[in-house]
């Protein structure tokens, strides 16, 4: 939310030479939001707690070290750059490590055309690894699985089709805990927490059963909340007929 | 394999294909994307690339609507593919109702409305099918039905035949002018709906009382918050809530009373388990069933169905006693308070534990907690409500919220959850028997008159009749004739053998709805009309904020708007009913409806207003009755209320409790929820939820078939084990025609709200081998 006024408690700052005053405890994102800067984010949405895993929302603030604007707490005569040379290449080089092994068969876009992740490849300028570009698209998706035991690599992570309303593609997550926040701070249901180590890191319902035996209620949130295609819309027509179509018993789900 | 019969091929198999700049997206849900065709594409990858180009964006359009399902509100974004007519998906946006959270019906449950069994052309019921009754084998108990199944329409079309919309409505209009001026008015009756918009509403009782002539009119709030609304006007003057459900995060306390939150008002709930999650507040559930709330709860108390009287006497006896009073607020804004110290004297927590089955101790506790709170919220559902003693038990919660000044703060309140998502709003534009538009009473000369005026026809000064008595006077054969605009009371209503009896028995019956409906079977004259997403109207949540629902599809075939349907009958009664639009209609409503002054569809925005709402450029008024409550001596009244239990205790023969009430994924009789592929698909039948240890003391197994019986009915249902009931209670819900619940139900009433118990009753379960 914005938190402009004219306080006498407010902070001064500068956002790429511009003056700002903002109420204390707000952002260096919210600030720039109230200026009509939208920096970019994967992790952040103004209805979570921001987290600050991302790391794409990186500004200068005359620091040695760049900093991420979405958790970082606007200060009193702050210098703020939101775009620099360096700045891109950063934010690219974040966006291209994402990409490594990112589906290209991912859901989400024909679904919602909102794949954030996607869309900041495009206007970032990133370069897809060399095997997307190609169009290759690796293994047939319905036969992604784990291997036991070993390290998931390029699209060996899973995918979930038990949730009847939501598809997950593990390959397609970037940990970035938004449905995680979501599902926990804004519907309160609980269901989302990570599971594994390291590369084998994971977001997973429950004590880790799939999303459809879980005591997910189907409330959408995580897929809203989602910047990528890890959790997106299964969408009616993938289902099968209603209780009003006949034979409705024995049919299967995916 | 050319590009074009490529897509086709792609199309057949659900595959879909998007361009993202210079890259292919493909959709494979189903695993389709064989490697023949994967190499396909890469050979055709220019040709679709140019085939694609701008598709995906020009491919959807946007609406700001609101959800139709609950009384909560949400604000959604239906996002539109026009050539198709179909909504694609939806979303939650910014509202102060919802802030952008849906739950599974809001953001899944919507396609019901595109159903090939819409129904699109007027029906008129043939020589042949009379006399009348049930159409379909299975209503008439010839044989049992699969599984799943609505009504079967290959049954029940045929006893119809198509009609012209002039033919349907002069039937329509004609039959009921020829009931009315043989047999009189009182001898009509019209049911509205709470899905219905305020102005549908409004106009179906303006036609119900000054074209038929009578104040036979009510709809489902009779089933739902009946008693709560008339235990509100008795004590505080008024119906609705004094402040909105998001307000419990300012709430140190708050009590959920009777309420399965998270399944019937999952959006309201998130709220609620946000702030108890925050630290701020504490939170008190009382439930016979351990619900999901409950487990998120302070306190919880686990009563025996039906005994709050009990429990909060003792509570307000705790209360007393400690010291925990507001003395002062009890001295400037209450009277009674002496009759009521009088009662509650009686109900110490040790008594209380007797009839609730909860510890003593946990009674002082919690009761402690809440009369410590600065500021405390108090919520209740069904599970207040709908019992003989609904108006007795609101009674009490409100003597509770009154003793401790709980009522006109920040952070304070009552707050009955409503059910509809109009159920406000219908209410409010007065399709209810006793009161016209904004609770003004048909018994009050004066108010008849100013209606009168308005309307230009002489009124009846007689209330009418409700809805469970209008279906006894069917019954009895003094009501002749109906109109029934979306409501299914052949599901809905308790004892639905008696209703069966009661549809057969009307000499005219015109239904208006969407789909064939199992009342519709018993239709001399079916009209097809608009669902909620093809019509614009105004409707009004449970925190009363009046919000636009906008057209979002256009309806199929001939189906009409409902509140032109209902000016064509009255026009053609002799009673002429001609308006432009909904916002004309909504000018007519408001002027009459001092709570509604001011609002009009154009300044209500995309987030609505909150009534009242004297200033149009606020919001409304969130927090009511600060000063004073609207109430002769301007002061909230203490209504004492002694415990006694319900009509039909169980026994020997029928040992188990029967509770009902929805399930998350569905909508009271399922015409919509059932309809729409992912709610069936994540819950496709009933299930009766049993203690585990009565499971096993039947010898049945989780999933087996039992009988469900009592002594109205019986059903077979599979059962499911759940350690969230207490032993010796079931709990079915009331969605599925197949184990329609409301077989068994009693249509016992409460003396003063006129709702059923549909809480209680008592069953007897066995295997049903």
């Amino acid at each position: 939310m914005a938190r402009q006024g004219r306080d006498e408690q407010m902070i001064g700052l500068t956002i790429d030479g511009r003056p700002v005053r903002v109420l204390p405890g707000a952002t260096i994102w919210e600030a720039a939001r109230t200026l009509g800067i939208d920096l970019p984010v994967l992790c952040h949405d103004p209805r979570l707690e921001p987290v600050g895993v991302c790391r794409l929302c990186l500004v200068e603030v005359g620091e040695p070290k760049l900093t991420a604007a979405c958790v970082r707490g606007a200060e009193e005569g702050m210098e703020v750059r939101t775009s620099s040379e360096r700045l891109e290449v950063c934010r690219r080089g974040l966006v291209e490590l994402l990409l490594s092994d990112y589906p290209v068969d991912v859901s989400r876009l024909p679904k919602t055309g909102s794949d954030a992740l996607v869309e900041l490849a495009g206007e970032l300028g990133a370069d897809w690894p060399a095997r997307r570009r190609s169009g290759e698209t690796g293994e047939a998706p319905g036969s992604r699985t784990e291997p036991a035991g070993g390290i998931p690599a390029g699209d060996g992570r899973a995918l979930d089709h038990t949730s009847k309303v939501i598809f997950v593609d593990h390959q397609a997550c970037i940990l970035c805990d938004r449905c995680i926040r979501g599902c926990d701070d804004l519907q309160v249901n609980e269901v989302i927490g990570r599971t594994g180590k390291g590369y084998r890191t994971r977001i997973a319902f429950d004590l880790d059963v799939p999303m459809g035996e879980s005591t997910c209620v189907s409330c959408g949130e995580c897929e809203k909340v989602c910047p990528t295609g890890a959790l997106s819309l299964r969408g009616w027509e993938t289902l099968p007929e209603d209780a009003a179509a006949p034979g409705v018993e024995g049919w299967e789900v995916l | 394999m050319t590009t074009t019969t490529l897509l086709g091929e792609l199309k057949k198999r659900g595959v879909k294909v998007r361009r993202r700049g210079e890259r292919l997206l493909l959709s494979d849900l189903h695993g389709a994307l064989t490697p023949e065709l994967r190499a396909a594409i890469d050979a055709h990858r220019e040709e679709l690339l140019a085939t694609l180009d701008g598709v995906e964006r020009s491919e959807v359009s946007s609406v700001d609507s609101v959800c139709p399902y609950c009384g909560v509100g949400c604000a959604i974004r239906y996002f539109v593919d026009e050539a198709e007519n179909r909504i694609r998906y939806a979303d939650g946006r910014e509202s102060p109702v919802n802030h952008e959270r849906l739950c599974v019906k809001g953001r899944f449950g919507f396609d019901y409305t595109s159903h090939p069994e819409r129904l699109q052309i007027p029906l008129i019921r043939k020589e042949s099918s009379y006399p009348k009754g049930p159409l379909s084998t299975e209503v008439r108990g010839d044989r049992k039905r699969r599984p799943g199944g609505l009504v079967d329409y290959d049954e029940v079309l045929p006893h119809f035949r198509e009609a012209t919309w002039e033919e349907a409505l002069d039937l329509a209009a004609s039959r009921l002018v020829e009931i009315r001026d043989r047999d009189g008015s009182g001898a009509l009756a019209g049911f509205g709906s709470a899905k219905c918009s305020n102005e549908e509403a409004y106009l179906f009782q303006k036609l119900v009382r000054a074209a038929f002539g009578t104040n036979n009119v009510d709809h489902c709030t009779r089933l739902c918050h009946a008693s709560s609304v008339a235990a509100l006007l008795e004590t505080i003057g008024s119906g609705a809530v004094t402040n909105v459900f998001g307000d419990v995060r300012n709430a140190d306390v708050a009590l959920i009373a009777g309420s399965n939150t998270t399944g019937n008002h999952p959006v309201a709930a998130t709220f609620v388990k946000q702030a108890r999650k925050s630290g701020r507040t504490k939170l008190i559930v009382v439930e016979p069933r351990r619900i999901e709330m409950a487990d998120h709860a302070d306190y919880f108390l686990q009563i025996n169905s039906g005994t709050d009287v009990a429990l909060y006497n003792s509570w307000m006896h705790v209360l007393i006693e400690e010291g925990l009073i507001d003395e002062a607020y009890i001295a400037e804004r209450t009277e009674g308070f002496e009759e009521l110290e009088a009662v509650v004297a009686g109900y110490s927590p040790e008594v209380a534990a007797q009839i609730c089955g909860v510890e003593p101790e946990l009674i002082r506790e919690a009761a402690r907690t809440f009369g410590r709170a600065e500021r405390a919220m108090i919520f209740w559902g069904m599970g207040i409500s709908q019992h003989t003693t609904g108006t007795n038990n609101a009674r009490c919660l409100i003597s509770l919220a009154l003793m401790t000044g709980n009522i006109g703060r920040e952070g304070t309140g009552l707050h009955p959850l409503r059910g509809q998502n109009n159920v406000q709003g219908a209410s409010d534009a007065g399709v209810i028997p006793m009161v016209y538009p904004d609770y003004q009473s048909v018994a009050d000369p004066a108010v008849r008159e100013k209606f009168e005026q308005a309307w230009g026809v002489e009124l009846d000064p007689q209330p009418g009749l409700t809805v469970v008595e209008i279906m006894g006077a069917a019954l009895e054969g003094t009501i002749k004739g109906m109109y029934m605009m979306g409501e299914n009371p052949f599901l809905s209503d308790p004892n639905v053998n008696k209703v069966r009896k009661a549809l057969s028995n009307l000499d005219f019956l015109v239904v208006q709805d969407i789909f064939l409906t199992e009342t519709a079977e018993f239709a001399d004259v079916i009209l097809p009309a608009t669902s909620f997403f093809e019509k614009s109207g105004t409707y009004t949540n449970t925190d009363r904020r009046v919000q636009v629902g906008r057209k979002t599809l256009q309806p199929p075939g001939g189906a009409r708007l409902d509140w032109e349907i209902t000016c064509e009958i009255g026009t053609r009664m002799g009673y002429p009913m001609e308006y432009g639009s909904p916002e004309d209609v909504f000018a007519e409503f408001t002027a009459l409806a001092p709570s509604y002054a001011g609002l009009t569809h154009e300044n209500l925005g995309l987030t609505g207003k909150l009534w009242p709402c004297p200033d149009p450029s606020e919001d409304g008024i969130q927090v009511l009755f600060g000063d004073r409550f609207p109430t002769a001596s301007g002061r909230g009244k203490f209504v004492p209320a002694e415990f006694a239990p319900a009509k039909e205790l169980p026994d020997e023969e029928y040992p188990f409790v029967l509770n009902t009430g929805r399930r998350l994924e569905h909508w009271h009789t399922g015409t919509m929820t059932r309809r729409s592929r992912a709610l069936h698909a994540i819950r496709p039948g009933p299930v009766v939820d049993m203690h585990p240890a009565d499971l096993e003391a039947l010898g049945v197994e989780d999933g087996e078939l039992v009988e469900v019986a009592s002594r109205r009915g019986s059903i077979v249902l599979p059962a499911a084990r759940s350690d969230r009931m207490l032993r010796g209670a079931v709990f079915i819900p009331f969605h599925f025609r197949e184990a329609a619940a409301n077989l068994l139900t009693i249509d016992e009433l409460d003396p003063a709200g006129k709702i059923p118990e549909f809480k209680y009753c008592a069953v007897r379960v066995s295997p049903a081998s």
